[in-house]
């Protein structure tokens, strides 16, 4: 059996038509012209062949670097059994290509479902009190003195705040600290730091009409301070787009524009969960104490009320927060303690 | 096509027109893709060298010049490794970012130092695995010229309120082409900077007036409209879309442009040129919907769009030269650095052509 192709010398583009054949023995590769002389010879071992790919082309390459091309796939598979393409057979079928799809969808759904939370929690658990503390620093220092101003409020009223964070923070078994901070361009809000500190911004504190409101929103950020939501977040967003551009291998401006948004969304959707996590673990604290967790439940309504108006803030799979309706409902439906 | 001898005497040989071909087929590759994905997620991330490898190779191999196509030559180890260096620093980085925001600039400095070198050897990489009929390409600019082209002239636009910008485009291009060869010819671009200064006036033109649509439709919507009005939801959306295709399609309309004039003005040795005819509308268009198909699809149509791109740019493209190319020679050559390459790729460097 001999197959048809071309033939170039070592480094030239100068090409022959040629063929290329075992010898009786089987141990040698020759590529001969149309007259049967031999133009390059060498033992089979020593010759590369590329693999098979889709429809291109075959190279055969002599040690000296001729090259022997040729168009007949199955002729070199059959020629070469040696170097038979094995993957090239599971690129050609399609139920394999639809075995693939649906392997890659739940391998995808499973990664992101389980595999991101849990090597973010992993993570966050083997990172260092005094890492979340630098951590912390960071990010208090971009924003004290530009974003966060010092509180505004009476000094009285600061002293029965933290007397009132004192109390709910010793419900829990972590170390927390509250500062109270003046934001007029952050608005009301709270949020915890990975080292256990909690900002509470003037605004917030205004707005409440009663201090079981602040109970609430202290034992919501005080939940996510006991599961390294901060950190778990921080790693969470590494992962997602470093994982991405891992597999795909394909970092350029296009596969990018196409992986930034399905990213963010992911985002949204893991902060979601958490929220909902302190959510749930609030309105467990104030009830195992005695306190109505409906309040908080008012409150958010309230703070969206304010921010957003009548028609809300948007639709929820943006959002980093679950609709403000359905956390409320959730708050209020009391589950037996 | 043209293949009547000249009458000139001094002409030595019939000029062929040879026009490229794309011969791969979306169906075809989506196999080949899916398949290797599949294997990359089996194998934890090892397999993306050889499944990437696999990719170019397909590319490459479907391209025709005339009776024969390229073929890409990297070894997948190489990629492997270099793309294990870029992963680290990519989580490096990330990580710096989310931790601690300040220090980030000291990445950026050593970014920019290894800039020039990234571009360099990935650019070398490329051409030294790159092969037609048995020859090899080969890049041999320096990371100095890499750091004039790139930085300093860049530098120089900015400083100049971007009236330079041209010029560091043509050094970006020079610095490209003219630093390539195939075989023992080099490639050579001369090219005109007024034709530059045009296109990018007339990019200029299109994104000024991009704006001025944007700030309309804004503008009047905000005072038109409530806040809850949902209409102004529907118009800060219809805002955004069409903020992107005029942002994002100006570049791509340039991009066309300045490929096309570049190419029409680069010879191989002194027997050969090239036709380059893409149409920056539909170059455009191709783009963009890529872009979206894609996206909408959550990636499915990716195999197609890229088929689809890799058709229509190889049969813009004419080689014209004589038909007896058999004077090719190439000296082996060691074939590069995949760190470069990688990391370049990964962190999404854009070498202009």
């Amino acid at each position: 059996m001999q197959l048809s192709g071309f033939y170039f010398p070592p480094g030239s583009a100068r090409q022959t038509e040629a063929v290329l054949r075992l010898t009786a023995d089987g141990k040698y590769l020759e590529i001969c012209d149309g007259s049967g002389t031999i133009l390059a010879s060498a033992p089979r071992r020593r010759v590369a062949v590329t693999s098979r790919l889709g429809g291109i082309r075959r190279k055969v390459e002599m040690p000296d670097g001729a090259l022997f091309e040729t168009a007949d796939n199955d002729g070199v598979d059959t020629l070469l059994k040696g170097h038979s393409g094995a993957l090239a057979r599971l690129e050609r079928s399609w139920r394999l290509a639809a075995l693939s799809l649906l392997a890659i969808a739940g391998s995808a759904t499973l990664f992101i479902l389980y595999g991101v939370p849990a090597c973010a929690e992993w993570l966050a658990r083997k990172t260092p009190p005094s890492a979340s503390r630098i951590i912390a620093d960071q990010t208090l220092k971009a924003m004290d003195g530009k974003l966060l101003l010092p509180s505004t409020l009476a000094s009285q009223r600061q002293q029965q705040i933290q007397s009132r964070f004192a109390l709910v923070a010793g419900w829990e078994g972590h170390h927390y600290e509250l500062l109270l901070r003046n934001a007029p361009h952050i608005g009301p809000n709270a949020f915890a730091l990975p080292d256990g500190r909690i900002t509470m911004t003037d605004q917030l504190v205004l707005m409440a009409k009663s201090d079981v409101e602040l109970d609430g929103v202290l034992a919501h950020e005080m939940s996510h301070v006991n599961h390294d939501h901060g950190l778990r977040s921080v790693y969470q967003a590494s992962l997602v787009p470093a994982a991405i551009a891992f597999i795909t291998g394909d970092a350029s401006q296009f596969a990018q524009m196409t992986v930034l948004l399905p990213a963010i969304l992911l985002q949204s959707a893991y902060s979601r969960k958490f929220e909902q996590q302190a959510d749930d673990d609030a309105a467990a604290l104030l009830r195992r104490h005695g306190e109505d967790s409906a309040a908080l439940a008012g409150f958010l309504e309230r703070m969206e009320l304010k921010t957003c108006g009548k028609a809300g803030c948007g639709p929820s799979w943006l959002g980093s927060h679950p609709v403000t309706s359905a956390r409320a409902a959730r708050l209020r439906r009391a589950p037996a303690p | 096509m043209d293949t009547r001898p000249l009458a000139a005497p001094q002409t030595p040989a019939a000029s062929v027109r040879n026009t490229m071909r794309f011969e791969g087929s979306a169906g075809e590759y989506f196999k080949i893709w899916i398949v290797n994905i599949a294997l990359t997620i089996v194998t934890l991330g090892i397999f993306s060298a050889w499944a990437k490898v696999r990719s170019k190779r397909y590319f490459y191999g479907n391209t025709y010049v005339g009776t024969h196509a390229f073929d890409y030559h990297a070894a997948p180890l190489r990629i492997l490794l270099g793309r294990a260096i870029a992963f680290g620093f990519l989580l490096a980085y990330s990580l710096t970012a989310a931790i601690s925001p300040r220090l980030i600039g000291f990445w950026y400095l050593l970014f920019l130092a290894a800039l020039p070198w990234l571009i360099k050897s990935s650019l070398r990489f490329a051409a030294r695995n790159t092969s037609y009929r048995n020859v090899r390409f080969d890049f041999h600019g320096t990371y100095w010229g890499a750091c004039k082209a790139f930085i300093l002239w860049q530098m120089l636009a900015v400083i100049t309120l971007l009236s330079m910008l041209p010029f560091a485009h043509r050094a970006r291009d020079y610095y490209n082409i003219n630093n390539h060869s195939f075989g023992q010819a080099a490639f050579n671009a001369t090219i005109p900077v007024g034709k530059l200064y045009k296109y990018y006036g007339l990019a200029l033109l299109a994104i000024l007036g991009a704006l001025a649509i944007l700030a309309a439709l804004t503008g009047g919507t905000m005072n038109i409209f409530k806040p809850d009005n949902p209409l102004i939801m529907t118009a800060r959306i219809a805002t955004v879309i069409f903020g992107a295709i005029a942002f994002w399609g100006a570049p791509a309309y340039l991009g066309a442009l300045t490929f096309n004039l570049a190419l029409n003005r680069t010879q191989l040795g002194s027997d050969f040129k090239f036709e380059s005819r893409l149409s920056p509308v539909r170059m455009t268009w191709i783009l963009i919907s890529n872009a979206l198909l894609t996206l909408i699809t959550l990636g499915l149509m990716y195999p197609w769009a890229r088929v689809r791109r890799a058709r229509y740019m190889a049969e813009c493209i004419t080689v014209i030269g004589p038909a007896d190319i058999d004077a090719f020679q190439s000296l082996p050559v060691p074939s590069g650095n995949a760190i470069g390459e990688e990391v370049a790729s990964f962190f999404d460097i854009d070498f202009g052509l």
